[in-house]
């Protein structure tokens, strides 16, 4: 006998929907099954209505991050198995305005992101490749952080960008800490300043709820702590 | 159908891939002036196959490798039909690139011990020369090519594909988009537009892509008369992780595995690449290896799921960690350790060597289209190597953006013929007229499994017209898929979308692979089992004809560098 989940499903469409309501679908569970297959299966034959986002299915994009069990995760790299139960409780991730059912629209993330300048600014003159020698004691925290995928799941699970929509939020400043610590970037005065105003680095609480819920094993609490560091010497006008 | 929403630009490109975001910042850095529009399928930089990249990006960086050396490869790689002017193209304008990703785009790639950029080996290549991030390579430079596209005034569509080009006479005028979210139509009058919408490989039962894409920019230009080379010419990556009927199944695990010592084992513990290529055993190139274990799968000597067995504990649990950690990370979601345990794998559909026959500037034989990445043919002939994908999109991508930029400049705007446009948009919402038809999904699934089975791997006369008589069949069912619901980000209604365009390209394929009575590359006929370079050495074309019908022909293989002759 297959094993049956019972998956609850969180449903509006804005559009039309006064008030959003939950679907319950009980859905076979398969081998390997992830999330994103369970989705899939209530999409494709149980409910084609049914919206949600998603692309590579391999943890690589983050496109599909949802809020599962009462935790921000990729669909994708969540498996069932790991759940622990065969109930599913699965809504858009919070902090995020919804755009039909489990899709969510990126903006406000992606606004926040771009105010701190996310794209490299070269440094003047270089010609060459920078000289970086491998495990170099100044990159490895850069290495450590630089993978994101801009899922949204630490803005979602931030608790400051549920009080404050202006924060800066986790992703936006781990960006910026990896362009500051970064000796090729000559931009890193300027985003030291962005980052350091009072919707930065300041509101941070440093809960760890970011780090707990990224799927890439990054801790944006521990950058911005970094900032924090950088900007106090900085306006006691010692240079890093 | 009233008050469409209509965009002028000079450039519209489709796609956002390495191609297309570097299209965009080269065009942009051109002329700062133009109306760059950039119009994606998902989010900008999450959608398609850049990101997904895991080994890395040839390029020839150590004074001990040369041009001349990759150039050769590529060719050889590729079974002497490549375009050798494109591929010259490929491995002198990659280094260029390279400092450019890293020094203006700023990509990070891993460094060895001397600070220089560390090169990792592949297979099929005669000097380590894959420059790399980890094993996940693609993140890096999409999102911070993604990062750049903020700083520069491109107006960015997320969750707008493309429908149709938009054509007079023989020039390319626009498009016509559908805003997913919306569900409603977008215009677009440009003087040029640039494709990169990736390839149709999940056509296929086991494929690798990411799982929106669906040939959508080769069929579209197919339908407004653009020149094809090469389509009979599909990769499949010979180790894609089995799953089950996860989504997981079909992903690469990547090629640095066999680069690093990885080995391929049978059922029965054979080492069978010895029967296929003993010297170079599981290095050998992709196709090599994808139709050895295929050919194992077959004969009965494969796992009890239909896979092969890619052993990597004998390279040390420590160093695999280290070296591979997005691979063991992956595995682990199915439950088992690449570092000490040998993992089930099968090929799976890759990526499409086949495309639009294009110059070295990415321009084909419709005015005002430029083409650039998968959608494009003739760089990698019948088989890619590993890590010249990623080479092709970005070094090409920046060349269709600079010449695209230069086109505009020169030309005028031709308005756009609206009886046309209305025309499409009434062929695009038909699925949500009919009161009952065909279902969307059910469709995919006969498409899946009859490319896997009969135009996959293994090919031959009798499978190929079976699978032609099949799809033509698909095709008209297609035409009849019923949609409901509303049309706001209705992913029913995009399956049905995607189907007509994949079933275009199957067509493709099989008309292509069926004209090629001998075996090259990625292209295997049980029927024609050797190469034959006395009547083969060309190109098959194909074209749509006044009937709407494909029409084959070929072309002698220019050998411009290099004949088959020089290296025996």
């Amino acid at each position: 006998m297959k094993n049956i989940l019972k998956v609850k499903v969180f449903r509006c469409d804005p559009e039309t929907d006064t008030t959003p309501r939950y679907d319950i679908f009980h859905v076979p569970e398969i081998k390997n099954m992830a999330v994103l297959d369970v989705v899939f299966h209530i999409q494709n034959n149980q409910d084609r209505s049914l919206a949600f986002r998603s692309s590579c299915r391999i943890g690589m994009c983050g496109s599909c991050a949802m809020f599962i069990n009462g935790k921000a995760r990729l669909a994708c790299r969540t498996g069932v198995a790991t759940l622990g139960t065969k109930e599913l409780t699965i809504t858009p991730l919070p902090n995020l305005p919804v755009i039909k059912d489990l899709l969510v629209d990126m903006d406000p993330f992606f606004e926040k992101y771009e105010k701190i300048k996310p794209y490299f600014i070269p440094e003047e003159g270089r010609k060459d490749f920078c000289s970086v020698p491998e495990g170099l004691k100044e990159r490895r925290l850069i290495d450590e952080m630089l993978e994101c995928i801009t899922c949204g799941a630490c803005y979602s699970a931030c608790t400051i960008v549920t009080t404050n929509p202006e924060y800066l939020g986790p992703a936006a400043l781990n960006r910026a800490f990896c362009l500051i610590a970064d000796k090729r970037d000559g931009g890193g005065d300027e985003r030291l300043r962005i980052v350091s105003d009072s919707n930065g680095i300041w509101r941070c609480h440093g809960q760890f709820n970011c780090g707990e819920v990224c799927p890439k094993k990054i801790t944006p609490t521990w950058t911005i702590q970094q900032l924090k560091k950088r900007s106090v010497f900085k306006m006691m006008g010692i240079h890093l | 159908m009233k008050d469409v929403n209509q965009i002028n630009a000079d450039i519209l490109i489709l796609g956002s891939g390495g191609a297309g975001f570097m299209a965009a910042l080269h065009a942009y850095d051109v002329n700062p002036e133009l109306n760059i529009v950039l119009a994606v399928k998902g989010l900008a930089g999450k959608s398609g196959c850049t990101r997904m990249v895991q080994g890395g990006y040839n390029v020839v960086l150590d004074p001990k490798d040369s041009h001349e050396k990759h150039f050769l490869d590529t060719i050889k790689g590729g079974g002497f039909i490549n375009n050798q002017e494109l591929a010259w193209t490929l491995v002198t304008d990659a280094p260029k690139i390279v400092l450019e990703l890293e020094n203006k785009v700023g990509c990070f790639f891993d460094r060895g011990p001397d600070g220089m950029l560390h090169q990792k080996s592949f297979a099929g290549q005669s000097f380590d020369r894959t420059i790399h991030r980890r094993d996940l390579t693609g993140i890096e430079i999409i999102a911070r090519l993604r990062d750049q596209i903020f700083a520069k005034d491109i107006q960015v569509l997320e969750e707008c594909r493309g429908i149709d080009l938009l054509t007079k006479d023989n020039r390319v005028v626009g498009a016509l988009l559908l805003d997913i979210r919306s569900g409603e139509p977008i215009v677009v009058n440009c003087r040029a537009v640039i494709l990169c919408t990736g390839g149709g490989a999940t056509m296929y039962k086991i494929a690798a892509p990411s799982m929106e894409k669906s040939g959508d920019g080769v069929a579209m230009v197919f339908r407004a008369g653009a020149e094809f080379i090469d389509m009979e010419m599909m990769q499949f990556h010979p180790t894609g992780l089995l799953a089950g009927e996860s989504r997981l199944s079909g992903s690469v695990l990547e090629e640095g595995l066999r680069g690093a010592g990885g080995r391929l084992y049978n059922a029965l513990g054979e080492r069978f690449m010895e029967r296929y290529d003993s010297e170079r055993m599981e290095r050998s190139t992709r196709d090599q290896v994808a139709r050895a274990s295929y050919m194992e799968i077959m004969e009965g000597r494969g796992t009890q799921n239909g896979g092969v067995l890619l052993d990597m504990s004998h390279l040390g649990a420590e160093f695999v960690e280290r070296t591979f950690p997005g691979m063991v990370d992956r595995v682990k979601d199915i439950g088992k350790d690449l570092a000490r345990e040998p993992i089930e794998v099968s090929p799976t559909a890759h990526f499409h060597m086949g495309g639009v026959r294009i110059d070295r500037d990415c321009r084909c034989n419709l005015e005002g289209l430029f083409v650039a990445g998968e959608d494009a043919g003739g760089v990698h002939g019948a088989n890619r190597l590993g890590g010249n994908g990623v080479a092709e999109s970005t070094v090409f991508g920046a060349r269709a953006g600079d010449a695209s930029a230069k086109y505009v400049s020169e030309c005028d705007n031709v308005t756009i013929d609206y009886e046309q446009m209305y025309y499409i948009w009434q062929e695009t919402t038909k699925p949500f007229q009919l009161a009952k038809g065909e279902d969307a999904y059910g469709l995919r699934n006969e498409l899946k499994l009859l490319t896997w089975e009969k135009m996959g791997v293994v090919r031959s006369k009798e499978l190929l017209e079976q699978s032609l008589s099949e799809l033509n069949e698909m095709d008209e069912r297609a035409k009849q898929i019923k949609v409901s619901g509303a049309r706001r980000y209705n992913m029913e209604w995009n399956e049905a979308l995607n189907i007509l365009n994949l079933i275009t390209v199957g067509k493709m394929i099989a008309k292509s692979a069926l004209m090629r009575e001998e075996s090259r590359g990625s292209h295997y006929r049980s029927d024609f089992p050797e190469i034959d370079n006395k009547n083969w050495l060309k190109n098959i074309c194909l074209i749509r004809d006044e009937k709407g019908d494909m029409r084959l022909y070929t072309r002698p293989v220019i050998l411009s560098r290099i004949k088959p002759d020089d290296i025996t």
